[in-house]
């Protein structure tokens, strides 16, 4: 039988499912939306079902068209296979939003342009230096009493406060090594030079969570960048005026460097992480 | 009967403040009231409580559970609810999406026992019809009242209010009061206030704070009682009293140690709470 406007309806199986309280978003949504303007699918619905299974099945429903249809981002995260209450805990992150995505787009924009106008023969320095801030910019604006509005609520809340910064973290690392990812292939003239952004990147974040648990989550990311600055700047008057030579912590050497930290960091970070289920960072 | 908080000896300290000074209450189930003036170290307490924040010296317990260690602070966490001072929120959530999101937090994983306890709690709080709008569209008064939700969601024992009346207007305060009240029944409820009223319609029990020590601990009407013998009206102002302020009628009402003749009149709470701050935060008004 074919449904009156889209043709549509949903499958045998799926319904089944849905009954059995086993079927999942996002297929889940389309059959709460369906069911409540389709005669043929309930009665299909209650006919395939015992009368205690279909009232679960009804309260579900009804409880299900009492919640509001989720946002882009969290409708894009449960079908990329997130569970829908980890996809919610994700929508509230303010890196996540498109505002922020779109503005670290269109500074990475800018720097490859930058790096492509200067030619293949140096490294694209630029680049280097500015990708490893975008994903740790990121991470610092997810957690914390002065970025998270909610951080009060969070803070008092059964979640370990490490495990929502560790989800908070993946998901913003994810985005950000993705965009600065996209970036890098859009220089393939560099090869491999172009990539020397990842373990400083990897590097810097875990270095500003580790910091973070003694210094608090805007003094920590901002030393560690101020940091990495400085280091840049240092090796770039250590390099004489070769422009044609990477910088230190993009050669062989630097890059062991960064993954020892890196390495170093995220261990002393497991070491910490019951510092992050109280507030420490402030008075009142 | 086991109390729900037990404390005892708590202090805190940020750098040279001493925000508590060696505090100890007991909470059991029930409106209790948090009276202070400001800086008296309300927000304080009920963040040590609430297992925000790891106070200096001292212990405590909720529900029997130690929050001093990492297994005792979650347990607790799972039967508390927190409505801070200032709650934040996601402007782009809905009131519905937030509360979810709360219910999150609180380890309320499966989605549709979560949904219809979002939706029981908005109910509560009066905004069902209104649970899928945006956060930024919503008056302050509903704001503080998907903050409630927030906090009642998971039904917890033991709920921490932190002067949610602040900034309503008189009909939303009523309206707030109300919703306190509901939520007193059965639950130990923490209540931090700056309004007399709050206390005097609400708790079973109020406790004053100033300057991070517990100035009474009590019964309203054992608050009020302070203040029996103490108040006077005269038609000057009296530079004995501890405090004085003008009425409506002109003439002006005294507390403190009336003089020989005075005109007596009977207490309030606010009266007896004043005499309680003796100096430590009570203004003389004119």
């Amino acid at each position: 039988m074919t449904h009156a406007t889209t043709g549509w309806h949903v499958p045998e199986d799926d319904l089944r499912a849905y009954a059995r309280g086993e079927l999942e978003p996002p297929a889940l949504w389309s059959a709460d939306t369906h069911l409540t303007a389709c005669a043929t699918c309930r009665t299909a619905l209650a006919g395939a079902l015992d009368p205690v299974v279909l009232d679960a099945g009804w309260e579900r429903l009804d409880a299900e068209l009492d919640a509001p249809r989720p946002g882009f981002l969290e409708s894009l995260l449960v079908r990329l296979g997130v569970a829908d209450h980890t996809a919610r805990l994700l929508a509230a992150t303010p890196a996540l939003r498109r505002s922020w995505l779109g503005a670290v787009l269109a500074v990475l924009l800018l720097t490859v342009a930058v790096a492509a106008d200067r030619g293949t023969a140096g490294p694209p320095t630029l680049f280097l230096a500015l990708a490893p801030l975008l994903p740790l910019a990121g991470v610092a604006l997810s957690y914390g009493p002065a970025l998270d509005p909610t951080y009060e609520m969070a803070v008092v809340a059964p979640v370990h406060g490490f495990r929502l910064l560790m989800i908070r973290t993946v998901a913003v690392l994810a985005a950000g090594l993705g965009l600065n990812g996209l970036a890098t292939l859009a220089l393939p003239g560099y090869g491999l030079r172009a990539l020397a952004w990842l373990l400083p990147a990897l590097a810097l974040t875990a270095l500003a969570l580790t910091l973070t648990a003694r210094l608090g989550p805007v003094l920590a990311p901002s030393l560690v960048g101020g940091g990495w600055v400085a280091l840049l700047l240092a090796a770039d008057a250590a390099r004489a005026e070769d422009t044609a030579v990477p910088l230190a912590p993009f050669t062989a050497a630097g890059q062991g460097a960064s993954a020892a930290v890196a390495v170093l960091a995220a261990g002393l970070l497991a070491l910490f992480r019951d510092r992050f289920d109280v507030d420490r960072t402030r008075g009142v | 009967m086991t109390p729900t908080v037990s404390a005892s000896g708590l202090s805190l300290h940020f750098g040279r403040t001493r925000a508590l000074d060696d505090v100890s209450l007991r909470l059991s189930p029930g409106v209790t009231g948090l009276l202070g003036p400001n800086g008296a170290g309300k927000t304080t307490l009920l963040r040590v409580l609430a297992t925000a924040v790891p106070a200096d010296r001292g212990a405590f317990t909720v529900l029997g559970h130690d929050p001093a260690t990492s297994r005792g602070r979650q347990e607790a966490r799972r039967r508390l609810g927190y409505l801070p001072q200032a709650p934040g929120f996601h402007p782009d959530f809905s009131a519905f999406e937030f509360v979810d999101y709360v219910a999150i937090l609180k380890e309320l994983t499966d989605r549709t026992a979560r949904h219809r306890e979002v939706r029981r709690v908005l109910d509560e709080v009066g905004l069902g019809d209104v649970r899928g709008k945006r956060l930024k569209k919503l008056s302050g008064g509903m704001r503080q009242r998907v903050a409630l939700a927030a906090a009642l969601v998971g039904d917890p024992e033991f709920v921490v209010l932190d002067e949610p009346t602040v900034g309503l207007d008189p009909e939303q305060r009523m309206r707030f009061r109300e919703l306190i009240a509901h939520a007193g029944e059965g639950r130990t409820v923490l209540l931090s206030t700056h309004q007399t009223e709050d206390v005097a319609m609400l708790c079973h029990r109020v406790v004053v704070l100033a300057d991070g020590t517990v100035r009474f601990d009590g019964t309203p009407a054992e608050l009020t009682a302070r203040a029996a013998g103490r108040v006077w009206s005269s038609t000057e102002r009296e530079t004995g009293a501890k405090a004085g302020w003008r009425t409506g009628t002109g003439s002006f009402r005294n507390v403190g140690d009336p003089p020989a003749g005075a005109e007596l009149l009977a207490p309030t709470l606010e009266d007896g709470y004043l005499l309680t701050l003796d100096g430590a935060g009570a203004e003389v008004t004119a």
